[in-house]
């Protein structure tokens, strides 16, 4: 027998878990007797353990009722303990002292007899949770209001219950040395590739991390290229979501302590949807889209353009046009791309202090942004209304892009392309486009080529990124046996 | 791995080390709206730019004397051909002259007739630095330099003012590029307008020199002013050689009291050939829809014998004046309504013979107009208000 399991003395298995534990204060060592005459043991941690429970259903009856017959020299004392005493659902036995640790980290309550050499768990975890919210960061105009929480059994239940069908699967995996973190796979059997599913399991396998704090350490372990601007795996707050990728023949990915679930594999398009295309009427989303992709190209294009054209290629634009920006450049100190970058800059800038000032704090900097530099710094002449309008409305451009995470390749290639045009115009900015191409068709996310339905085309699947056909027509996205 | 970060360094060495030469600040460009070209002693050409000077322009934030005349200047210098004078302007600026904004090339007349026009259209056809949408003018009685240099009342810059001037009135075809095409094409001859410097009483106070749109001139090949049209004649002119479009019309009633006024749209005119003899006869249809907006004669509209009759009358009348003019510019020789061109179309093999004595043969072309014209509105009213 090895060290670690349960000895029939009670003393040497309470010596045990208490030298375990030892100096932790929440853990709670409850020492009781059946009728004065076999010596029982609770194990569990405050706060972690429902204490009504355990008092309701463990403690009442064995107290109260105590054992009328003694204990059946037939059986073992959790056998019976199993069968008869303790009212509930989840319970099991253990032999081994080191995973009962576990299942008292986990929560659960140890019932340790005197001269049993097995030991009964009982599922009484019981802690604090946030309950379901809507989520913030991807709200709906229509739609479910509920977003995922931290705990995974939550997060799991609101796919179960949208999703009344066996062929969902959800395949559990621990990952983390500390943290033993839950990783749920979750795919419709039968839609998922099965190719993808065999990949992601072997790279969950993989996983060597100390600890799992958030979904995103599981993506940046899993995803093909780190190295990319572009984000090969989706994450979101909101079910719904989860729901149609699965049914898509997606894979999603539930990790406990996190609201974020991941889903793979997606597409370059994928980021520029919106849950709200789905649930508005088709003919309206065709123009939202329409507007999403125009900005799209502007939140990164924009200011690049802006500095080719007007000190590369000032005959390009328009006659009018070109001299009320030369008026409005004409004591500029700086030259126009160093204007763009510094003006680029303070709004990133900005935008990062506003993201981790508290809620009070908010509007302070947006009066200080707004008032220092859209008037201040227009005023003292030292940057020019042309560039503010520019860079005010390449920064609103990425907001219409519905995913927050979405939209961080784009800031990033913002700097990109401006250095490129600033250097060579638009010669340089074709540069910059050609070179981001290459890199998106190359890109894969677990076998689905990123750019794909465009590239590799596939003519029917593309109709759904400009037009979303109602859901009744053969084009409809959610039409019965039609796997996208 | 190595290569991932290798690339980027490359690609910043390349781009910073290829100097950016081209880079060009708009505070370091002096916008040039309009030219002028004149002659000057001893064959020499001079040109003149009228340059913008985009701190005297009103932006956005006005603070009062943007109307004022100092928004441009007139820079001028004489070369043996453009580029010389245009090299010989930049050696005075401080800022690289940028011609791509063009709105204006005023040529004088002077010019046109006693030198080779045709060499000066080389330089606009040639440089890409042009964009020849620019508007080709023709400058009568005067320099097309003082043209650059007076104020225009309403519009900031006079080069601003002729282009708008054109457009407004339906003249939108007269690009350089156009007139080069002419130029080059063996059937047709440019048609331009012509402005005149007249004294204009805008306010009380005495009245300012001002360039006002006065008829078109009529080019031969050589590109010679063979003659000028008035502003009747101009009308008709530019309608049936296509240019653009004939806004309004008034013609008196037959009994001679009263006048009728239309306003035409739908502007088409249309060239038929045939064969006469040895010769060609050519039909110039034209085609418009009339709107009667005034009617100063007794008749009643509302009745329709009288708008039938008055739409017989209104084509004859028409037809009686264009034919008038086709007859005037036959005299003088260049087609410039392009009915040589639609017999190089039409008739090949007629044409090879005829092409270098085209200004001689048209002279003598039995050309016939022909109006199509129907009243399609009378107004709100009908008969005449009691």
């Amino acid at each position: 027998m090895n060290a670690n399991a349960v000895s029939r003395s009670l003393k040497e298995n309470e010596a045990y878990l208490r030298q375990r534990f030892h100096p932790s204060s929440d853990i709670v060592f409850r020492a009781f007797a059946l009728q004065d005459r076999t010596p029982l043991l609770l194990v569990y941690l405050d706060g972690m353990a429902s204490v009504e429970s355990i008092e309701g259903n463990v403690l009442k009856p064995l107290l109260f009722g105590g054992l009328p017959e003694g204990i059946d020299r037939m059986r073992t004392l959790a056998e019976t303990f199993r069968r008869e005493w303790v009212p509930l659902a989840n319970v099991l036995t253990d032999e081994s002292l080191e995973s009962l640790v576990k299942h008292i980290l986990q929560g659960n309550m140890a019932i340790l007899a005197d001269g049993e050499a097995s030991a009964l768990v009982a599922q009484v975890q019981g802690y604090e949770k946030r309950s379901i919210q809507e989520p913030l960061k991807e709200s709906t105009l229509r739609g479910s209001k509920e977003g995922f929480v931290e705990n995974i059994r939550t997060n799991q239940s609101l796919i179960r219950r949208r999703i009344l069908h066996a062929d969902l699967k959800m395949e559990s995996f621990t990952i983390g040395e500390y943290t033993r973190t839950e990783v749920m796979l979750v795919y419709m059997q039968g839609k998922a590739d099965e190719k993808v599913l065999a990949s992601v399991r072997e790279k969950l396998k993989g996983i060597e991390l100390e600890g799992v704090i958030d979904s995103s350490y599981i993506e940046e372990w899993i995803e093909n290229n780190s190295f990319s601007l572009f984000s090969q795996i989706q994450n979101t707050e909101r079910p719904d979501i989860v729901t149609a990728s699965l049914l898509q023949g997606k894979v999603a990915l539930l990790t406990s302590g996190t609201p974020f679930a991941l889903v793979l594999p997606v597409s370059f398009w994928s980021g520029l949807q919106s849950a709200d295309d789905y649930f508005e009427r088709f003919t309206f989303v065709m123009l939202t889209r329409f507007i999403r992709y125009v900005m799209t190209f502007i939140s990164f294009a924009l200011p690049a353009i802006y500095v080719a054209l007007s000190t590369f290629h000032p005959e390009m634009v328009p006659s009018y046009l070109m001299i009320s920006i030369a008026t409005a450049r004409e004591n500029s100190p700086f030259p126009t791309v160093i204007e763009v970058f510094l003006m680029m800059f303070v709004f990133d800038g900005l935008q990062e202090a506003g993201v981790h000032l508290p809620n009070q704090l908010g509007p302070v900097v947006s009066i200080i942004g707004a008032l220092v530099i859209g008037q201040a710094a227009v005023e003292a002449g030292i940057i020019s209304t042309p560039i503010i309008i520019v860079i005010s409305l390449t920064g609103v451009a990425a907001y219409t892009i519905p995913r927050y995470s979405a939209t961080l390749p784009f800031r990033l290639l913002r700097y990109m392309l401006l250095f490129v045009a600033g250097m060579l115009g638009f010669v340089g900015f074709a540069y910059g486009i050609i070179f981001l191409l290459i890199h998106l068709v190359m890109l894969e996310s677990f076998g689905t080529p990123y750019l794909s339905p465009v590239a590799p085309f596939d003519g029917k699947r593309i109709k759904d990124l400009f037009i979303r056909y109602p859901f009744w027509m053969k084009n409809g996205r959610n039409k019965k046996g039609r796997q996208s | 791995m190595r290569s991932l970060f290798l690339l980027p360094c490359c690609l910043f060495a390349w781009v910073a080390l290829s100097a950016c030469k081209d880079f060009v600040e708009p505070n370091q460009l002096a916008f040039v709206m309009g030219t002028a070209v004149d002659r000057a002693e001893d064959g020499l050409i001079e040109v003149s730019d009228q340059i913008v000077i985009p701190s005297q322009l009103s932006g956005p934030r006005d603070k009062g004397g943007g109307s004022d005349a100092g928004s441009s200047i007139v820079m001028s210098a004489t070369g043996r051909d453009v580029f010389e004078a245009s090299e010989k302007i930049q050696r005075k600026m401080s800022r690289r002259l940028m011609t791509s904004h063009r709105v204006l090339i005023a040529v004088s007349e002077a010019f046109f007739n006693e030198d080779d026009a045709g060499k000066l259209f080389d330089k606009l056809g040639r440089d890409p630095a042009n964009n020849m949408r620019d508007t080709t003018i023709v400058v009568r009685g005067g320099s097309a330099k003082e043209i650059l240099m007076l104020r225009h009342p309403l519009e900031r810059l006079t080069s601003i003012a002729a282009g708008k001037e054109l457009q407004i009135n339906g003249l939108t075809h007269f690009s350089s590029r156009q007139l080069i095409l002419e130029h080059y094409t063996d059937g047709v001859r440019p048609l331009l307008p012509v402005l005149q410097i007249r004294k204009l009483k805008t306010g009380v106070k005495a009245p300012v020199p001002f360039a006002a749109l006065s008829g078109f001139a009529v080019l031969n090949k050589q590109l010679r002013v063979k003659g000028i049209l008035d502003e009747d004649e101009s009308a008709a002119a530019v309608w049936m050689s296509g240019k653009g479009a004939y806004q309004g019309m008034t013609i008196p009633w037959k009994n001679g009291q009263g006048y009728l006024s239309f306003r035409l749209v739908h502007l088409k005119r249309k060239i038929r050939t045939r064969s006469c003899g040895d010769s060609k006869c050519a039909e110039l249809v034209v085609k418009a829809q009339a709107y009667l907006l005034e009617n100063t004669t007794s008749l009643d509209l509302s009745q329709i014998r009288n708008m039938t009759d008055t739409e017989r009358y209104m084509n004859a009348e028409i037809q009686k004046e264009f034919q008038r003019t086709v007859n005037k510019v036959q005299q003088w020789g260049p087609d410039i309504f392009g009915i040589g061109e639609h017999l190089h179309r039409h008739n090949p093999y007629w044409w090879k013979n005829r092409r270098k004595s085209w200004d001689e043969q048209f002279k003598t072309l039995d050309l016939n107009v022909k109006a199509d014209i129907r009243l399609v509105s009378v107004g709100s009213s009908g008969g005449q208000m009691k």
